[in-house]
């Protein structure tokens, strides 16, 4: 039995790309249906116990996974939201140079300026704010007395977030709602302007008739098929998902280039056993920042969490793991994270993707004097012992491949969008090359690495695709409109006492 | 083995499922442990899958000074209140 729906607009995946353009697009006045393979997450069922929440909100239980050297965990957020239910909530714009160099190397029209109203609209839409020293907890205190004794360049970072009481389980589902992921943003604005979403919608492949989309082809959990008879097409199931569905669609590739250039930002992180209680699950995780070294693609984040969590990533194993875990309320915690100039490759193999990804050299140089300055940072904070993600008693610059532990949190770039059909899977509008009527708005199009976190990214260049979708400008931030619109330069609110 | 690490490890792809069941088993036995500390990767995987699930027990969280069920109640009083989504 084939059930059907008709809209101006199918969007596939309701994540940080998908939700941002079908709110866009049914505000516009267009129809629009979004298909979501996962479900709405209540979050009444969240328990802010990691096992149970890794087990629901992320792909595959969050052990999606990367091969090659090494080996590298990659969480994926799974339903409405996307990997905005599960991620940290940090928010940067695309760094200028970054654009510049999508200029210089890939055609791509986007400046500062021409974006400007796009992250604007998005931050207003997010409450993007910059967290408070008190908010961000005693975790954080750590690295920023750490940098300040050594005089590196440091700050609170920005987040989306509304009311934040400092859970500390920000990836494991927000239990107070703070967080303003796009499943509580832009999808019940997508909805009030009359977009439907269909969840647990299995895509199939976007139908193409005569070299232009005409729908997409779904199943749905009861077994009935959907199918959604649409002339355009956006396709948002995030950067390792999405070359495998313009795979199955059958669509040509003419540049060679769809599934590769997997970009990751991958990252590890290092604990410190200190003096004082640290508590690193009261306050909001990830809510400070090192860019000392971003200029040489290092960048440390603020990470942490409840003792499951700790216990989990802690770099240790027998009895000196046994023993940091005893004095969890004194363990501090931090994120690396490199900026790459690794790729790695998707392939779809019997229907499931398979990432293949090894570490550069000069990547592997980066970990290894991003290390070092970890434990220099430690160390100026007042660590009495710093635990390393190396093998016991490695120095960081002796660390091969094989021995970092690491995990990303970013891919980008599977898709990626470069003015030449012959160079890039995506235009600089964002259309498939070679198509019409097919889009993506996902990190697959990003086209290099950021070196910040890219929710943001792939948000303001969504805004951007809707606003040409419906053949409009996007609003300046003076007439832009919203119902959740909020200032975006005030501090997040402090915890209340 | 918790039903929470349980259900973690149910809703892995079978390779990654099958392989931490084989590490976890390994893990258990004294001859089994004593191999995978030839291998530190594995080794870690299977110490810090088994962590997961000690750690999460609600009794040693409090220990640490963490109430993940407090951290719940919160957080649900909190939307309710200020009738957030």
């Amino acid at each position: 039995m084939t059930d059907s729906l008709e809209a101006d607009f199918c969007v596939v995946g309701a994540g940080a790309g998908g939700a941002v353009v079908a709110a866009e697009l049914a505000e516009g006045g267009a129809r629009v249906v979004v298909l979501e393979q996962g479900s709405h997450h209540d979050p009444d069922s969240f328990t802010a116990r990691p096992p149970e929440m890794l087990g629901r909100l992320y792909r595959d239980g969050c052990q999606t996974a990367t091969l090659g050297a090494p080996p590298i965990l990659l969480p994926l957020g799974r339903g409405v939201g996307g990997t905005t239910l599960v991620n940290s909530g940090t928010c940067f714009r695309t760094p200028p140079h970054v654009l510049e160099r999508w200029q210089r190397e890939f055609g791509l029209e986007l400046d500062e300026a021409g974006l400007r109203p796009c992250f604007e609209r998005v931050e207003r839409a997010l409450s993007v704010a910059e967290v408070t020293p008190e908010l961000a907890g005693a975790n954080a205190a750590v690295a920023r007395r750490g940098a300040e004794r050594l005089g590196w360049s440091h700050g609170y970072l920005r987040r989306n977030a509304r009311g934040c009481v400092g859970s500390g389980v920000c990836v494991f589902g927000c239990p107070t709602s703070a967080k303003q992921h796009t499943g509580i943003t832009y999808i019940p604005r997508a909805t009030a302007a009359g977009a439907r979403i269909v969840t647990g919608a299995d895509v199939h492949g976007v139908v193409v008739e005569g070299g232009r989309a005409r729908g997409v082809s779904a199943r749905l959990p009861d077994g009935r098929r959907l199918e959604v008879r649409a002339p355009e097409v956006v396709v948002a199931c995030g950067t390792i998902h999405t070359p495998l569905l313009l795979e199955r669609s059958g669509l040509r590739d003419a540049s060679g280039q769809r599934g590769r250039n997997l970009a990751i930002h991958p990252a590890t992180s290092a604990f410190a056993l200190m003096d004082e209680v640290v508590d690193m699950a009261r306050g909001v995780p990830q809510s400070f920042y090192v860019d000392e070294f971003a200029a040489d693609g290092i960048m440390f984040e603020g990470a942490a969490g409840p003792p499951a969590y700790a216990a989990m990533v802690l770099p240790l194993t027998g009895a000196r793991h046994t023993r940091a875990m005893a004095d969890y309320p004194r363990l501090a915690q931090f994120g690396l994270m490199v900026s790459d100039e690794s790729r790695g490759r998707v392939r779809a193999v019997a229907g499931r993707p398979l990432i293949r990804y090894d570490l550069c050299a000069e990547d592997v140089a980066k970990f290894r004097a991003g290390l070092a300055r970890m434990q220099e940072l430690f160390f100026a904070a007042g660590a009495r012992e710093v635990y390393l993600p190396l093998p016991s008693g490695m120095r960081p610059e002796h660390a091969r491949p094989r021995d970092l532990k690491l995990m990303a949190f970013h891919p980008l770039g599977t898709a990626r969008a470069d003015a030449r059909p012959t160079h890039g899977v995506t235009d600089g509008e964002l259309a498939v090359h070679g198509v019409a009527g097919v889009h993506v708005a996902d990190g697959s199009v990003v086209p290099s690495a950021l070196g910040v976190n890219p929710q943001l990214t792939i948000m303001a260049l969504a805004t951007r695709l809707a606003f040409h979708l419906l053949g409009r400008v996007v609003p300046q931030t003076s007439d832009a409109t919203g119902p959740d619109s909020q200032p975006t330069d005030e501090e997040e609110a402090p915890c209340p006492s | 083995m918790t039903r929470a690490l349980d259900s973690f490890l149910a809703a892995a792809p079978w390779p990654q499922r099958a392989g931490l069941r084989l590490l976890l088993a390994l893990a258990r036995r004294p001859r089994g442990a004593a191999l995978l500390a030839r291998a530190p990767l594995a080794e870690q995987a299977a110490w810090s899958t088994l962590a997961l699930g000690r750690y999460d027990d609600p009794a040693i969280g409090r220990a640490l000074g963490w109430d993940a069920g407090a951290v719940v109640d919160r957080g649900r009083a909190l939307r309710r209140a200020e009738g957030r989504p």
